[in-house]
């Protein structure tokens, strides 16, 4: 089952697509959709996009007003949108997507994820959803977090850029110092940039920054309500590098080939090869130049074993 | 049914009032439900693409414009292209009598007027059915 609709996603089939991604957020037949994704060659890494902030700071509103300038450029944009599930009930009030327009682009993937009370601010397997949604061709992706608070760092693990939205009047300049999510954050984006105060909450913001010298976190103004600052912080996002690791055909074999080569050397390190000790020892005497010592440890360890079926 | 019930809920065409529908939504978040919430003003096209996205179990339309008899059919049709016709779909508002054969023929499973309690409609929703394809 899992692997036809496998291949109706690799056709391009929308509700497969919606079908496995409902799976993957279930946690069901996890192995077999990840042993389904096999990396083509013309499957892009998609740059992943999470954007945080306390509820009511206008994520979704942000978000709804980046998809058409993307679109603009021609981006295919899939939002995986964060709402909370009650403890109490498991019932969910997902609300996220009205705030993004109502559309009918084949371009623009919405999903509303209910987070399991308990499990931090996204819901769960969103790495599968994620490599799905690579797989469908979506060349960004935006994940909405459930509206949270201070330590809610996961995000990073899972993007490759991270937006912190913070609004006017909402802390004094003690909050900036705390540890937590403004140290994890790639961008800043002072929202409501409309509000009076904007400009004071963005100057704090950055006071606090500099603090850190090492790190450079632009500071973004945005207004969605104005239309205000919305191609700089595209700019910002688009600057970074992608952070996540690189699943493309090329780097999953790559690796495979670096994993092989370790084993063949420890193998052979272990079975006391005399060919490896003794240029490893001609290497320590200066014998050997690194580069050559390299080649010959390659020529040794493949000599001797074939990589895995 | 072991995993909760996704249920989109929408209003199409030009039509403001959303109370009703929101009442419901609250209801059946807390009946365990999970409601995604499509809001005002949608049009059919961006209706039946949510389904498709969300992989929904449920559509819950309300109107109250006078326009179900123009929207419903639309929205049922074009289910059919996208083919999520194995979406149930209820219709909730202002139906004339009249009117509620004719949409049950067309493929709503129920029509909930004014005065219908949510204990109903969560009910109505809590009966078995068959698995989707």
């Amino acid at each position: 089952m899992i692997a036809a609709l496998m291949d109706r996603l690799r056709q391009g089939d929308r509700n497969a697509l919606a079908r496995l991604i409902s799976h993957a957020a279930r946690g069901e037949y996890l192995a077999e959709i990840q042993a389904g994704i096999l990396p083509s060659p013309s499957a892009k890494n998609a740059r992943v996009v999470a954007f945080t902030g306390s509820g009511g700071v206008g994520k979704s509103s942000l978000i709804g007003k980046l998809i058409p300038l993307l679109r603009n450029q021609n981006h295919k944009i899939a939002v995986l949108a964060s709402d909370p599930e009650s403890p109490l009930t498991g019932g969910a009030l997902l609300g996220d997507r009205f705030r993004m327009g109502s559309q009918a682009d084949d371009g623009v993937f919405i999903r509303s994820l209910a987070a399991l009370s308990g499990h931090g601010a996204l819901a769960d397997h969103l790495d599968v959803m994620i490599r799905l949604l690579e797989a469908f061709g979506f060349d960004v992706v935006f994940l909405e977090t459930v509206g949270s608070g201070q330590g809610d760092v996961q995000v990073r693990d899972f993007s490759d850029v991270v937006v912190l939205l913070l609004q006017p009047e909402s802390g004094d300049d003690v909050q900036w110092e705390k540890a937590g999510i403004l140290e994890c954050a790639d961008v800043i984006v002072v929202h409501k940039a409309d509000l009076p105060t904007a400009d004071q909450t963005a100057a704090q913001v950055q006071m606090a920054l500099d603090l850190s010298p090492s790190r450079h976190v632009p500071v973004v103004r945005v207004s969605t309500k104005a239309n205000q600052g919305l191609a700089e912080l595209w700019q910002a996002i688009e600057s970074l590098p992608l952070r996540r690791k690189d699943t493309s055909a090329a780097a999953l074999l790559c690796q495979s080939a670096v994993d092989w080569l370790e084993k063949c050397f420890h193998e052979a390190e272990e079975a006391g090869d005399p060919e490896l000790k003794r240029t490893v020892d001609a290497w320590q005497r200066s014998e050997l130049t690194i580069a050559d010592a390299t080649r010959e440890i390659v020529r040794i360890a493949t000599n001797t074993s074939e990589p895995e079926a | 049914m072991d995993r909760p019930i996704r249920i989109v809920l929408a209003k199409v065409g030009l039509d403001g009032h959303d109370r009703g529908i929101k009442v419901v939504a609250r209801a059946l978040r807390d009946a365990g439900m999970h409601v995604i919430y499509a809001g005002l003003w949608q049009t059919p096209e961006a209706v039946v693409r949510t389904l498709v996205d969300e992989d929904a179990d449920w559509l819950g339309l309300s109107l109250l414009s006078g326009a179900h008899m123009t929207l419903v059919p639309r929205v049922l049709d074009m289910m059919k292209q996208a083919k999520v016709e194995h979406i149930g779909v209820m219709v909730g508002g202002i139906i004339p009598e009249a009117d509620i054969p004719k949409l049950q023929a067309l493929g709503v499973a129920k029509i909930f007027g004014p005065g219908t309690s949510l204990d109903d409609i969560v009910a109505f929703l809590n009966q078995p059915r068959e698995p989707k394809p």
